[in-house]
């Protein structure tokens, strides 16, 4: 029986990996879908926009209005003051849950006490209470706070949706950092302050880094608080998108698909500059494991 | 320099018992080893002087300071970790000048931090390495640069976690017998947690055994190795293990149960239930006078080189001997052992007594 002889480069097909390969396509065919429809949905004029076919003559139009440089209809949304509503919400969220959250996921991360566990589920707690059960009463806060369609009103709401997800991430990766490291340092004179800076801060960069993207990403894709708690001063990306839709005149889904499309460009712009903080393994070889 | 004065220290962690009323002192510029099994408590006794763990009852002094539950970088201490515990990201110079550049070590300028790391690299042979990063090094070349770290400042005292055991057998030897010369190491008090009885024999002026969180006994090598406070200590130094051998006092004799020995009591041992302890190299071949003899059939000869390690079985029990090789006899033949009295250690209830040569009082 000859064994075939495999020249260089070349594989050994199994039929397993032929069927995992497969599936694996036909799931990002499937995954890919929606949005390949909506990219296409977003090139089709106001007459085509609710055909089922592939067939249309495309144009750039639908764009250009929800950037609002060709104002035929619906030019009462500010897609782009939406679009800077939203980048200054979602990173001063961002970074307020950094700046508190960062030295919260270090304390959790490293002291135990009694009621600590209680404490961060808690926190974590927030996320998986339905935003609808506080929005009543927020609202009327809000309006008595004056903090009703103000960007600050918003950073300061969005933290219930990032500081969770910052204190849960970067705690683990403070609890992966040996407090020896930390312990070193105090023994080399410095004090807890420095200790933090100097040594346990700069090793956990990538999930500061990673944290940063999460959180940037959920506060931007929240929809119900910015719907709820602002108008049309400080409406961000989410809301505007959905304004496309029309209120009882002509739903515009090319339109919505075209902004939902360019909302998503900062977000992914931002994945794509954090990319390279996002290497893991940096602490490797500081203890023996 | 300075001395450690511990007093009465009882440490938990949760509900296991760390260290019980544990009491050391430690003289000014005192080469002190805390040896033990895992577990028994070194690492934290270290990380209790050192001021990293909270203690729960008991005193720190370090030079005549009481240091109870002051911060640890006001302690003026420095400390090798057993895991190293090396600044990953940064060099091993950078690692090295991290205590300079505190500003709680003295003050130095680039320069003289650069000629500290240059004496202390060249005595630990890693000068070559310093613009490398720890995860670019051999765990034998990262433990050289912890205890760089602690070689390169002044401190009031030293504390080295297991310092050489990850490196390999020879160079383990060679920085054993440099360690002691090294001119910081010989002037500062030295706290010195190891599990490896002959780097504790090799080193300390005193050392302490440790058992569970409790020290066993205290006091200089010599001692240790001929006058162990119980059979955990004499069983925690020397490669053979010595051998134990049960018996019971009746009637002015020492005998086992199985009839293989049988040896006059010395005068005021106690009657009823010893253990006699036989240190491997202690046991020669053939009769001696003035000596315990046991007969026995040599079950298995290990050649360790210039010398057999014999396993002899006498009766119900196996008796290790370490002899010459050329003296050696072959697997299977029948010899004679022989142990001198003075060197057989009784043991009653577990505590030493004396030896069969007679009683002897400790003072640990």
């Amino acid at each position: 029986m000859a064994r075939r002889v495999l020249g260089p480069g070349q594989k050994r097909v199994s039929a397993g990996g032929v069927a995992a390969d497969t599936v694996t396509v036909l799931w990002f065919v499937f995954a890919l879908f929606p949005i390949v429809w909506m990219f296409l949905l977003s090139l089709k004029n106001n007459v085509q926009q609710t055909s089922t076919y592939f067939g249309f003559t495309p144009t750039w139009t639908n764009y250009l209005t929800v950037l609002g440089s060709k104002g035929e209809q619906l030019t009462s949304v500010d897609f782009k003051s939406a679009v800077l509503t939203s980048v200054l919400a979602c990173a001063g969220a961002t970074a307020v849950s950094l700046v508190v959250g960062i030295p919260a996921a270090y304390a959790a991360g490293r002291w135990k006490y009694k009621g600590s566990e209680s404490l961060m589920f808690q926190m974590l707690s927030f996320r998986f209470a339905p935003e609808l059960m506080v929005i009543v009463p927020l609202f009327v806060i809000y309006h008595y706070l004056h903090l009703f369609d103000t960007t600050v009103g918003l950073i300061w709401v969005l933290q219930l949706v990032t500081m969770p997800l910052v204190v849960w991430i970067l705690r683990s990766y403070f609890q992966d950092l040996s407090p020896e490291l930390e312990q070193a340092a105090l023994l080399d004179g410095y004090t807890r302050v420095r200790a933090f800076f100097t040594v346990a801060l700069p090793l956990v960069r990538p999930g500061i880094a990673a944290a940063a993207l999460l959180a940037f990403i959920f506060a931007w894709n929240n929809y119900i608080f910015p719907l709820i708690l602002t108008d049309s001063n400080a409406t961000t990306v989410t809301v505007a998108v959905t304004k496309f839709l029309g209120g009882g005149g002509q739903a515009y889904y090319n339109l919505t698909a075209a902004a939902a499309l360019l909302g998503v460009l900062p977000p992914l712009v931002l994945a794509l500059c954090i990319q390279r903080y996002l290497v893991r393994g940096l602490s490797f070889g500081a203890v023996k494991s | 320099m300075a001395s450690l004065t511990l007093d009465g220290i009882t440490k938990s962690y949760g509900k296991t018992r760390a260290l019980t009323e544990l009491s050391l002192t430690v003289a000014d510029g005192e080469f002190f080893v805390i040896l033990g099994p895992s577990g028994a408590g070194k690492t934290t006794t270290l990380k209790s002087v050192a001021g990293l763990e909270p203690i729960d009852a008991g005193t720190v002094h370090i030079g005549g300071t009481d240091m109870t539950g002051v911060e640890p970088y006001r302690r003026n201490v420095a400390m090798a970790f057993e895991s190293y515990a090396l600044y990953p990201q940064r060099t091993v110079f950078d690692n090295l000048a991290s205590p300079l550049r505190s500003g709680r070590t003295g003050t130095y300028t680039a320069e003289q931090q650069q000629k500290r790391i240059g004496e202390v690299t060249d005595t630990l042979g890693i000068s070559h390495l310093l613009q490398r990063f720890p995860r670019e090094l051999s765990n034998g070349q990262r433990q050289r640069v912890a205890l760089g770290r602690v070689l390169v400042r002044p401190a009031g005292a030293y504390l080295l976690d297991e310092p050489l055991s990850h490196l390999d057998a020879k160079l383990r030897a060679a920085m054993r017998a440099e360690l002691k010369q090294l001119g910081a190491m010989s002037s500062t008090t030295t706290l010195y947690v190891t599990h490896d009885y002959q780097e504790a024999l090799a080193l300390g002026d005193r050392i302490a055994v440790l058992r569970a969180g409790r020290v066993v006994q205290v006091g200089t090598a010599a001692e240790i190795w001929s006058r162990p406070v119980d059979t955990f200590v004499a069983r925690a130094l020397g490669q053979p293990e010595m051998t134990l051998l049960s018996a019971t006092v009746h009637d002015g004799r020492i005998r086992t149960a199985d009839g293989a020995v049988d040896v006059a009591a010395p005068t005021g041992l106690p009657r009823g239930d010893v253990l006699l302890g036989l240190r491997p190299r202690a046991v020669g071949l053939g009769h001696r006078d003035d000596a315990l003899t046991v007969d026995g059939t040599v079950r298995l000869a290990e050649r360790l080189g210039r010398l057999v390690e014999l396993t002899v079985r006498s009766g119900d029990t196996d008796v290790v001997a370490v002899v010459e090789s050329a003296a050696a006899p072959a697997e299977d033949s029948t010899v004679t052992l022989s142990v001198p009295t003075g060197e057989v250690h009784v043991f009653v209830g577990d505590r030493r007594w004396g030896s069969l040569a007679g009683k002897e009082d400790h003072d640990a």
